[in-house]
């Protein structure tokens, strides 16, 4: 049942991976795999630019995916026995483009743009700004309404049904949030966290359009690198979101391992 | 114990007395103490719903226990209060493990466990044998009944089943559409029901007709009655519909179906339409006339309102 599934996630995204493989061992000026190099390896972990990229990356990932997961829950909590209307209204976003978002965001945030002019000047510079803080902000409007959909999807009838029973058994508030909620949202919550962070820290559409001019993000380290270096360019791009995927993968196994070991005695 | 139909309020009246339903008006008292005005989960009062809702992710001790955490009652103590609990309903087998593997009946008496572990000052019950197989019922009810008795707990059970209410009240309220008809113990509402529509739910015939001279006029039959002159209404049960002693009413049988240790039968006579209950060995077959008795001692006449 499982195999068309495997088999269009193996061409589509193994491929890809087998591709960029391929292209971070290839000698600049070609020559195939049989004459393989870590030229393309050493340049990118050797530039004190792509070690700036890596962190930045880290840190707007961590920022966007903590606070979007918090925000989703809470949202989530108080949004669940709205209408099916408000639910679509909070949804919006989701299918609206990141780069659209994005070009909104510089029209709106920039110096001069349209806030500037509506509310004078801001007291924050969100557009270019070294911490990245505008691409955060992007992450958060884009991401936590993805993640409250996958939460209110768990949060249906038989989760207030639960919570009734917890609550006329002597559970208060955070009690039933803690023994109730938490437990049944938390594997969507990660799950959904997981793709976040994993889209967010190789994406380069928003960093470019809302991000500092340095340090740059690991997706536009990757296409700076491809345009200023037309020879052994595309191999250190693909050395680099090589080692992207990598950070996502040692990242999600590290949450799963912490939520392994979070779960409550008597779930073991 | 709360009787009544389908969307009568029973639930609703539960859910108002535990907290999970916000008041419009009037106020609830428990033990001389108002607590209308208390969250669900400072009112001491554990429900018992229709379904068992317990938790996956917590195993069998810690469903039953979840009462004890509220009140910071260390996990160690917590488990062994449950054990006891979980002893007493029947489940020690199943202590060591999780809730997933449960049957229904099983699952009921883990929330009933778990409800009167969390030692509450009210019982609710919400038709806690609905959804349980109708051959586990009869002992997950003396279950019920027998721990209700140990405990000393008060407690209001709800149901749509007559036969149950009567089984497990000790005193019965009739509820249909938000009010209460009728109060009273098993027997009087079975017998002796103060509104047509009490009589019916009971599953008593009613029976109109006009009181002249101590004998009520029927189809072209008089029957000795009891009570002043005028038009009537009469209750009577379909087991003391008499079929054997040939009364005076003449009437035809319109519908027999045979019930296991009774037939029960639709007899009508012009308009009048009542249902008798009979002996298998004994019931006429459809279409059948019969001649048809209805004791003075049997008919209950309703009162006026």
């Amino acid at each position: 049942m499982l195999a068309p599934a495997v088999v269009a996630t193996l061409l589509l995204f193994g491929g890809a991976l087998a591709g960029a493989v391929e292209q971070s061992f290839t000698p600049p000026l070609g020559g195939g795999l049989e004459s393989w190099t870590l030229d393309s390896w050493r340049e990118v972990l050797g530039d004190p630019t792509f070690v700036d990229a890596f962190w930045f990356s880290l840190r707007t990932t961590v920022a966007a995916t903590f606070l979007s997961a918090c925000l989703a829950l809470l949202i989530a909590t108080l949004m669940r026995r709205h209408s099916a209307g408000m639910r679509t209204a909070v949804a919006f976003p989701v299918p609206v483009p990141h780069l659209i978002v994005a070009v909104v965001a510089v029209l709106w945030l920039a110096p001069g743009g349209l806030a500037d002019r509506v509310l004078g000047s801001l007291p924050l510079n969100l557009v270019r700004d070294q911490a990245g803080l505008g691409v955060v902000l992007v992450y958060l409007f884009k991401e936590t309404p993805f993640l409250v959909l996958l939460l209110l999807a768990v949060m249906g009838r038989r989760l207030q049904e639960q919570e009734e029973m917890a609550a006329v058994h002597g559970i208060g508030r955070w009690g039933r949030l803690r023994w109730v909620i938490w437990p049944a949202v938390r594997a969507p919550l990660l799950i959904g966290s997981m793709i976040v962070a994993a889209f967010v820290f190789s994406a380069f559409e928003v960093p470019l359009a809302v991000g500092p001019n340095y340090p740059p993000s690991l997706g536009t380290y990757a296409l700076e690198v491809t345009k200023a270096n037309a020879i052994d360019g595309a191999g250190q791009a693909a050395a680099a979101l090589l080692l992207g995927a990598v950070a996502s993968i040692v990242f999600a196994l590290a949450i799963l391992g912490l939520f392994r070991a979070r779960r409550e005695p008597s779930e073991r | 114990m709360i009787v009544g139909p389908s969307g009568a309020g029973k639930t609703t009246l539960l859910r108002a007395i535990s907290g999970l339903q916000v008041l419009d008006q009037g106020r609830i008292f428990v033990g001389g103490k108002r607590i209308d005005q208390l969250p669900a989960h400072k009112r001491n009062c554990a429900v018992v719903f229709q379904e068992p809702r317990l938790l996956a992710h917590l195993d069998l001790l810690d469903n039953v226990g979840i009462g004890l955490l509220a009140r910071g009652v260390p996990r160690k103590e917590r488990r062994l209060r449950a054990a006891a609990l979980i002893e007493e309903v029947g489940l020690g087998a199943f202590a060591g493990g999780g809730v997933k593997g449960l049957s229904g009946g099983e699952q009921q008496r883990t929330a009933l466990a778990r409800a009167l572990c969390a030692e509450p000052q009210l019982l609710l019950l919400d038709e806690p044998l609905s959804a349980v197989d109708p051959n586990r019922r009869s002992s997950l009810m003396e279950l019920i009944l027998k721990l209700q008795s140990d405990r000393q707990v008060t407690t209001i059970s709800v149901t749509h089943d007559r036969a149950e209410a009567s089984e497990m009240g000790q005193r019965i309220a009739l509820m249909i559409e938000g009010h209460v008809l009728q109060s009273a113990e098993p027997e009087a509402l079975f017998e002796r029901p103060e509104t047509e529509r009490a009589a019916r739910f009971f599953g008593m015939n009613v029976i109109r007709g006009e009181v002249g001279g101590g004998r009520l006029r029927l189809v072209d039959s008089e029957i000795p009655v009891s009570g002043p002159d005028g038009d009537a209404v009469f209750a009577i049960r379909p087991e003391s519909v008499d079929l054997s002693s040939g009364g005076g009413l003449e009437m035809t049988v319109v519908e027999s179906v045979y019930l296991g240790s009774y037939v029960r039968l639709r007899l009508r006579a012009g308009q009048t339409e009542i249902e008798s209950h009979v002996r298998p060995r004994e019931a006429p077959t459809s279409g059948a006339t019969v001649r048809v008795s209805l004791p003075e001692s049997r008919l209950w006449r309703i009162p006026e309102r």
